[in-house]
């Protein structure tokens, strides 16, 4: 990526947070709600984003790192009466702990079976927490209600504004570049010096990070825990869904991703419920046949290409 | 002593269905080489054919098998042809997400147009019960055994023994070599993808009458299947009755002695393990 | 001159089958090393033994008296080993420079830790190999030779001491393999050891400094070029056929 490309990035990207942080002074209080749950899934998206579109490992069981990032707050502040930033690094830690210990074994798998395995991973997780009465089982735990929406709200955007940071470090760095090398073909990446399994496993656990300060907060936001909640299964396909629709292996994709989709599923559930989610499924299969590489790269290919854009799409992945 | 007997019966009985349930995902996946996330839904919608036919023309959900296994044919013929083949050649990841769209567009499809309520299909046997040694045996779980253990030998069979399922292995184990002799690989996978819809929609409509329906079980029936076709293995339609048997004993005897909420621990806790221990599957070989 | 590599009774049992058996020999520092044999000699895996892309079965390899036999295949990148593939493997997102770059960032240490830097060597390695004219074209869009070359500017943005290159010549018709073997011949004399495994035996003959015949996993004969090419059990076993 140019340097000049880049620093024109950082810069818009700055503005437009700085002018995000303003919402809460103008936005109506359930436009303050949609905006710190579109914020959060667009931290999901991103952090997505390092394993599953830098390195090429899709994981489908993410919802694993926000349960445990969730628990993690729920647990300290109730049971060992952590102030909420600590109960943030304890889901934290708990969640680096996960991907290193499940992380090692798992990315062993290729493709689709490690897709399969996240899957299971999270299902297993939420299993197992739903079985651990110091989590309140099946019932859940209730939190203190205290912070405000607005600092709910600075809080997911500061969250969002340093997983993006994260991944623009990531796609101009040595490691990145060792991540993207894996994706490509891991094989060769092998033989080219790079540590494949240290990395695969660091990406991992970054991605872990992040979604689980993200899983933490929106914890803490809703003062409500259960293991249905808590490891919502339906969050890792829209997490995916999201990113790959804005641009996967993008820095601005899943944001991109996040918010239209957010933006439009909002608009329509003011209708029906389920004609959001039939509208979600219709998106995900025309994009998949039209779009595969997202808004991303629709930007930047359809100015020149036009229409021949979704015909070229279309002949190279055909039988 | 009793109550282990009744409990193994009820566990083969379950893995019986369960081998159908999971066969025609085992199948697509060992051919087409593709995970087909809408797996799930597609057995819902076989199990709601049976019950509107039950519903409004009285017809008996054995009976009118063949009937919702032609029109998941058809249906799994043409997504296959018309959506998937578009995607095919992209990274697998792709056809994960499309599938898994079409699951979400079937699942929520199907609330529209069937509402959310629970639904079961109840002829007059449904209570009807047969003793095995003391153990009571409901009569529809038999005749759903039955049917399910017939249809995957008859798959077997039809795979192994005659012209098209042979050219169907051959695309599945060389796709270039299978070009060679002839084999149009369009009309190939979509068949395949059609036969697995078909198995789908008998599985449906078996599972409306042991069981209650909404829109939303599919998703569970898809997971499910991946357990059973990770320890059954791709190479061999047949393993999926060893796979179901295992995971349907497995499931009753983990209600029994570890509690029932227990269930889709141990259920995924050993796909997981399956998974890192031998890849290559439990009894067969993974693709 | 010493040894920069020593293969000590290696083997490689593939379920049954000895790809590679009891194997003995070195590699002299800076010479051209030849290595040929009828399809399923061993010889590919021969060269995944000493890159790590295999883990042998029996034997010890010795790199700069190291043993490595153990070591994932990453490590040994690190202590100055590069290997091009029989069937590439290009990085096929990634532009021709970034996949060069990669050689460049992650080869033998210390390495070189900027991108910016990364792209600069990998620039001279395209120069080297002729394909500056490609550097911000995607890598999977480069024809057969195109690729050959991209694989070997990619093993030399390693900064290797020993550098495996299996079949670079595949395909190519003669003017592009006279083009490439003076190519391996500049590489070598930077200073670089080479094991190359070809078919083309004109170009080997020009190329090599000793060959090692392989057969059925073993040993056929070893020496300088010359006498190799000779040797009546070489001439059956390999070149008998060439002869009608």
């Amino acid at each position: 990526m140019k340097r000049k490309v880049l620093s024109i990035i950082v810069i818009s990207a700055v503005i437009i947070t700085i002018a995000l942080s303003t919402i809460p002074l103008w936005g109506s209080p359930e436009f303050i709600q949609f905006s710190i749950n579109a914020l959060i899934l667009a931290t999901l998206a991103q952090s997505w984003n390092i394993i599953g579109g830098y390195t090429g490992y899709p994981s489908f069981g993410n919802s694993l790192f926000y349960g445990l990032g969730g628990y993690g707050v729920a647990i300290g502040m109730l049971q060992f009466n952590f102030p909420f930033a600590l109960g943030l690094i304890f889901g934290v830690a708990l969640a680096v702990l996960v991907a290193f210990l499940l992380g090692l074994p798992v990315l062993r798998l290729r493709g689709q079976y490690f897709a399969i395995a996240t899957l299971a991973l999270a299902q297993v997780m939420s299993a197992f927490v739903s079985n651990l009465d110091i989590a309140g089982g099946n019932i859940g735990l209730v939190l203190p209600l205290s912070l405000s929406d607005t600092l709910f709200f600075e809080l997911s955007l500061g969250l969002l504004a340093l997983t993006t940071l994260t991944v623009a470090w990531i796609a101009n760095s040595r490691f990145g570049f060792g991540l993207i090398a894996i994706r490509e073909n891991e094989q060769a990446a092998m033989v080219l010096g790079v540590n494949t399994t240290l990395y695969k496993v660091l990406a991992f656990a970054l991605c872990g990070i992040f979604t689980a300060i993200a899983g933490g907060i929106h914890a803490y936001y809703i003062t409500y825990l259960d293991p249905s909640s808590a490891f919502d299964s339906t969050l890792n396909i829209k997490m995916i869904i999201m990113t790959v629709f804005g641009g996967s292996g993008s820095i601005l994709g899943p944001i991109l991703g996040a918010f239209v989709l957010s933006g439009v599923a909002e608009i329509l559930a003011i209708e029906i419920t389920s004609l959001a989610s039939l509208f979600f499924g219709l998106v995900i299969v025309l994009a998949i046949i039209f779009m595969p590489r997202g808004i991303v790269d629709f930007i930047r290919r359809f100015p020149e290409l036009g229409w021949r854009y979704f015909q070229e799409n279309i002949r190279i992945y055909r039988l | 002593m009793q109550l282990l007997w009744q409990i193994l019966v009820n566990g083969i009985l379950l893995g019986g269905f369960y081998a159908l349930m999971s066969l025609g995902l085992v199948l697509v996946w060992g051919v087409l080489k593709i995970v087909n996330l809408s797996h799930g839904s597609l057995i819902m919608l076989g199990a709601y054919i049976s019950y509107y036919l039950f519903s409004y023309f009285n017809v008996d959900p054995f009976a009118g098998l063949p009937i919702s296994m032609l029109t998941l044919f058809c249906l799994g013929f043409l997504i296959q042809r018309y959506l998937i083949n578009f995607v095919i050649n992209a990274p697998m990841f792709n056809t994960l997400l499309i599938t898994f769209g079409l699951d979400v567009t079937i699942t929520y499809l199907a609330q529209l147009l069937f509402g959310a309520d629970y639904r079961t299909i109840n002829p007059d046997y449904t209570g009807a019960n047969f003793i095995l040694f003391g153990a009571t045996v409901p009569l529809v779980r038999l005749y759903a055994f039955g049917v399910s253990i017939s249809l995957t030998v008859i798959l077997w069979l039809f795979l192994s023994f005659t012209k098209i399922g042979r050219a169907i292995r051959a695309t599945s184990q060389n796709l270039v070599a299978a070009r060679l002799y002839g084999v149009d690989p369009r009309l190939i996978y979509a068949l395949t993808f059609a036969i697995g819809a078909a198995m789908a929609g008998a599985a449906g409509s078996l599972n409306g009458v042991i069981s209650q329906i909404n829109p939303y079980i599919g998703i569970l029936f898809t997971a499910k299947s991946f357990v059973i076709a990770i320890i059954g293995g791709l190479e061999n339609t047949l393993f999926v009755i060893a796979g179901g048997l295992i995971l349907g004993v497995v499931e009753v005897l983990t209600a029994l002695y570890i509690g029932p909420t227990y269930t889709n621990l141990i259920s995924f806790g050993i796909l997981v393990l399956v998974l890192i221990i031998r890849p290559t599957g439990l009894l067969g070989r993974t693709a | 001159m010493s040894a920069i590599l020593e293969i000590q009774a290696l083997t490689k049992n593939y379920q049954g089958i000895l790809a590679v058996k009891d194997l003995n020999f070195t590699i002299e520092n800076n010479e051209i090393l030849g290595l040929i044999g009828p399809n399923g000699a061993g010889k590919t895996t021969l060269v995944n033994l000493i890159s790590g892309t295999t883990l042998p079965s029996k034997g010890k390899i010795l790199f700069e008296n190291h043993s490595i036999e153990n070591l994932p295949a990453y490590k040994r990148s690190l202590l100055g080993i590069a290997r091009t593939f029989q069937i590439m493997r290009p990085f096929p997102g990634l532009s021709v420079l970034e996949n060069v770059a990669v050689g460049a960032l992650f080869g033998t240490s210390p390495g070189v830790s900027k991108i910016v830097e990364a792209e600069q060597e990998a620039q001279k390695c395209l120069e080297v190999v002729g394909l500056t004219g490609e550097a911000s074209h995607r890598a999977d869009s480069l024809n057969g030779p195109g690729r050959k070359r991209l694989e070997l500017a990619k093993a030399l943005a390693m900064r290797p001491k020993l550098l495996l290159l299996d079949e670079v010549m595949a395909g190519l018709n003669h003017v592009e393999i006279q083009e490439i073997v003076s190519l391996i011949k500049k590489v070598r004399d930077q200073g670089i050891t080479i094991l190359v495994i070809e078919h083309v035996l004109p170009a080997i003959k020009n190329l090599a400094d000793r060959l090692l015949v392989l057969h059925h996993g073993m040993e056929l004969a070893l020496g300088k070029t010359e006498e190799v090419l000779q040797d009546p059990k070489v001439i059956e076993a390999y070149l008998g056929k060439k002869r009608e």
